[in-house]
């Protein structure tokens, strides 16, 4: 799988392959821009870290995130760096949900607590008493936005700051690419051709 | 790009309001034909680095579309119950760019049947709705259905479908090539002794009127194309409009406010520029494409003293008849790998359902096809009845993605006025304007009909082998980008917006096109008939204002 970033001259080359195919018109080299996606969003800060977010709030919805998409024996939304991504959300781009959502983890922190007194925090509960407790709240606003905010944190472009090193797209087995060519799965390798089916009933 | 600039003052033969797959296509026939216009539109004019595969920027955070701050709307589905401000999107979603709607659509291009035109004579009325016949028909609309095949281009198999109604001439570029989903889908529907045929799509197949053949790049919907294989109107027919040399495009341009005369006409149309002064351009006439959200909000924020429920609306009708259509869904996971990620979201469409059947006892009818849906993160947000939404099962389910396809299954809404679009009474969007309210509620037909539609889509994915099948649940919706029905077209004045040629009731000199025009909703789909709409209006108003009857 090629990476999200690609290099610009391997664009460039892919761009040159197509033309001949394709017929590419001219302005290809914004075309080009276009295909660098990590262009128009920045490059990801190369030391993650939260600023937005109290550090038990992060680690609690962290906890979330990783029982929304598990690491078991491949990578999951803790390894994707989905709780950076919603720290950056809630900050920047999506600032506008930061007040509703901040009340909600409040209200979520409020009934775990009710349950576990001892608990030093979400994140200190066993995993079984995780998902138990989530079993009960997944229809809450709390939950639906976590999940929410952790999908998009899984799947978009790794220059938003999360799905690093393309974990999300790995686990889907998505490849984000500008061009492809047929037969692009097993079922349409072998195609005959359409044949125009003689109306039976009209 | 555009050489040819007005003043304000200069008074230009039309002001067109919207650039989306109407107004471009109206700005060109008027160019053409030789008349001077200013096309106005509140987004900006994209590059093709606007089309970048980034589905938070460009899906979420409307990188191409009207999005949920600046443009802020509420939501109610009961006239009795206050909106609510709608804070992640908006319900009504539009390209708010240069293209508008035909930068970001999937490009489906089939057209509307003779039955669509006629459906109230020939099966009665519907007590409590607007059901009711289009002041033109089918054969009226056929030249310019073919108009838009070549002019705009579309690839199709003519004669592949039994269902289609009589065209003059086939299509100008063949298939695109078939994806798995539609190898599926077509195996499945013909066990079923159905009709699949190739997708008809307003996308390359091969090189067209300057522009690339598709590179499968499977970011069609929801998102613009970087090669210019999807036709847009950026990249088709608004340049063409420009090199008349009297058409002038005006981005960042929103028109709040048709000005009209003492005498019932009008004389222009003021709007914020790039940077928020306002300002008045004048016209001979005016042409609203401002899709059918924006279009019946322009003339409801246009009210006078000569007009005091709004512009054009003496009916009482601007904004009522909200029409969406349904996009329901059956969805297969397969043995091998399909990747519906890859190029056009569709290759195979099914009419076999298309018309209404009173033995099903509710009226309603669809079209199906053979599509992965959305791309990653938007399939992972959503899932089907039964489905896990998070865990490890939900992680085992996310792994299947290579794996599935869905029948996506389009149907008819029926016109309620329930259903609207009115200014809100409260909220502002970022320019100090009156807010879109929307009142929605799907009437229980088009529920029944989606219920059915994805029925059969669920027999097709067993018949194709499909490993399991799912389908989506079935609910009233809360938004929509088929904004349809808002200013609707018709012979009597006390029961519609415009008249057979686009022409308002109620003032001479202004025209609206766009999908507010439509009667019926069709079954989905409904750019190809806008466009051909867009085609034959302009047409007639060139013809109007040559002959001075404007």
């Amino acid at each position: 799988m090629e990476s999200a970033s690609l290099s610009r001259r391997t664009l460039l080359q892919a761009i040159a392959a197509t033309i001949a195919t394709a017929g590419l018109p001219l302005g290809w080299a914004q075309i080009a821009e276009a295909m660098d996606d990590t262009h128009a969003v920045g490059q990801p800060g190369s030391a993650a870290k939260i600023s937005f977010l109290s550090a038990g709030e992060a680690a609690d919805i962290e906890a979330v995130a990783a029982q929304i998409i598990p690491s078991d024996d491949s990578p999951g939304a803790r390894e994707a760096g989905v709780v950076y991504f919603i720290d950056r959300a809630l900050a920047t781009f999506f600032s506008q949900l930061a007040g509703d959502y901040r009340t909600q983890v409040a209200a979520f922190q409020a009934g775990y607590r009710e349950r576990h007194p001892a608990a030093a925090s979400f994140a200190s509960l066993t995993s079984e008493q995780q998902i138990e407790h989530l079993n009960r709240i997944d229809q809450t606003p709390f939950f639906t936005t976590t999940r929410l905010l952790t999908l998009l944190g899984m799947f978009s472009l790794p220059a938003y700051g999360g799905n690093h090193d393309d974990t999300g797209w790995k686990l889907i087995g998505f490849e984000d690419r500008h061009v492809f060519n047929p037969p692009f799965g097993y079922y349409d390798r072998d195609y005959p051709g359409f044949v125009i089916d003689p109306p039976k009933t009209r | 790009m555009s050489t040819q600039t007005y003043r304000d003052s200069d008074t230009v033969d039309f002001v067109i309001v919207g650039s989306g797959a109407a107004g471009g296509v109206v700005a060109r026939e008027l160019a053409q034909a030789g008349l001077t216009v200013v096309l106005m539109e509140q987004g900006p004019r994209f590059s093709p680095r606007a089309a970048r595969h980034d589905e938070l920027g460009v899906w979420y955070l409307g990188g191409i579309t009207n999005d949920a701050v600046k443009n802020p709307q509420t939501f109610r589905d009961d006239a009795a119950k206050k909106a609510e401000r709608q804070t992640f999107k908006p319900a009504l979603w539009y390209g708010r760019g240069v293209g508008g709607g035909s930068l970001h659509y999937t490009a489906n291009f089939w057209r509307f049947h003779e039955i669509d035109f006629i459906e109230r004579s020939v099966l009665g009325a519907i007590p409590g709705t607007g059901f009711a016949d289009w002041p033109i028909a089918y054969a009226d609309l056929e030249p310019y259905y073919t108009r838009v095949e070549w002019e705009i281009g579309v690839s199709g198999l003519a004669g592949a479908n039994p269902f289609d109604p009589p065209r003059s001439k086939p299509y100008p570029m063949p298939p695109l090539p078939v994806k798995s989903s539609g190898v599926l889908f077509e195996r499945g529907a013909r066990k079923l002794g159905w009709h699949p045929v190739p997708a008809p799509m307003a996308i390359n197949s091969q090189p067209y009127r300057g522009r690339s053949a598709c590179v499968h790049c499977g970011f069609c919907h929801g998102f613009a194309c970087e090669v210019r294989a999807k036709a847009s109107t950026l990249t088709t027919v608004i340049p063409e409009a420009e090199a008349t040399g009297r058409c002038e495009l005006r981005s960042e341009s929103y028109v709040f406010r048709i000005e009209t005369s003492t005498e019932g006409r009008a004389t222009g149309v003021t709007y914020f520029d790039r940077d928020r002064r306002e300002r008045f351009q004048r016209a001979r006439g005016v042409v609203v494409c401002a899709n059918g959200a924006e279009t019946p909000r322009l003339l409801l924020m246009s009210e006078s003293n000569a007009f005091p429920h709004g512009l054009a609306n003496s009916s009482g009708l601007v904004g009522k008849y909200l029409m969406f259509n349904y996009s329901g869904r059956a969805t297969g996971v397969f043995e091998h790998e399909l990747n519906e990620y890859k190029s056009v979201q569709v290759t195979r469409v099914l009419h076999d359902f298309y018309d209404s059947d009173p033995k099903r006892g509710y009226y309603g009818g669809g079209g199906l096809d053979a599509r992965i849906g959305p791309q990653p993160t938007t399939w992972a947000i959503r899932t089907d009845v039964g489905e896990p939404s998070w865990g490890s099962a939900y992680k085992a389910r996310l792994r299947e993605f290579p794996r599935t396809m869905q029948v996506s299954c389009h149907s008819t809404s029926l016109p309620l006025e329930s259903n609207n679009v009115t200014l809100d009474p409260e909220l502002e969007d970022a320019w100090g304007l009156p807010a879109i309210r929307v009142t929605y509620r799907d009437h229980p037909d088009d529920l029944a009909t989606v219920r059915f539609l994805q029925d059969r889509g669920e027999e097709i994915l067993h018949e194709a082998g499909a490993l399991r099948v799912t389908q989506a649940a079935v609910a009233p919706q809360t938004a929509s980008v088929h904004l349809l029905g808002t200013c609707r077209m018709g012979n009597d004045p006390a029961t519609s917006v415009i008249d057979r040629y686009h022409r308002s009731h109620d003032v001479r000199n202004l025209f609206v096109c766009d999908g507010s025009s439509l009667v019926t909703s069709g079954r989905g789909q409904p750019t190809m008939t806008i466009q051909a709409l867009a085609f034959r209006a302009g047409e007639h108003i060139a013809r109007f204002a040559k002959r001075g009857e404007i």
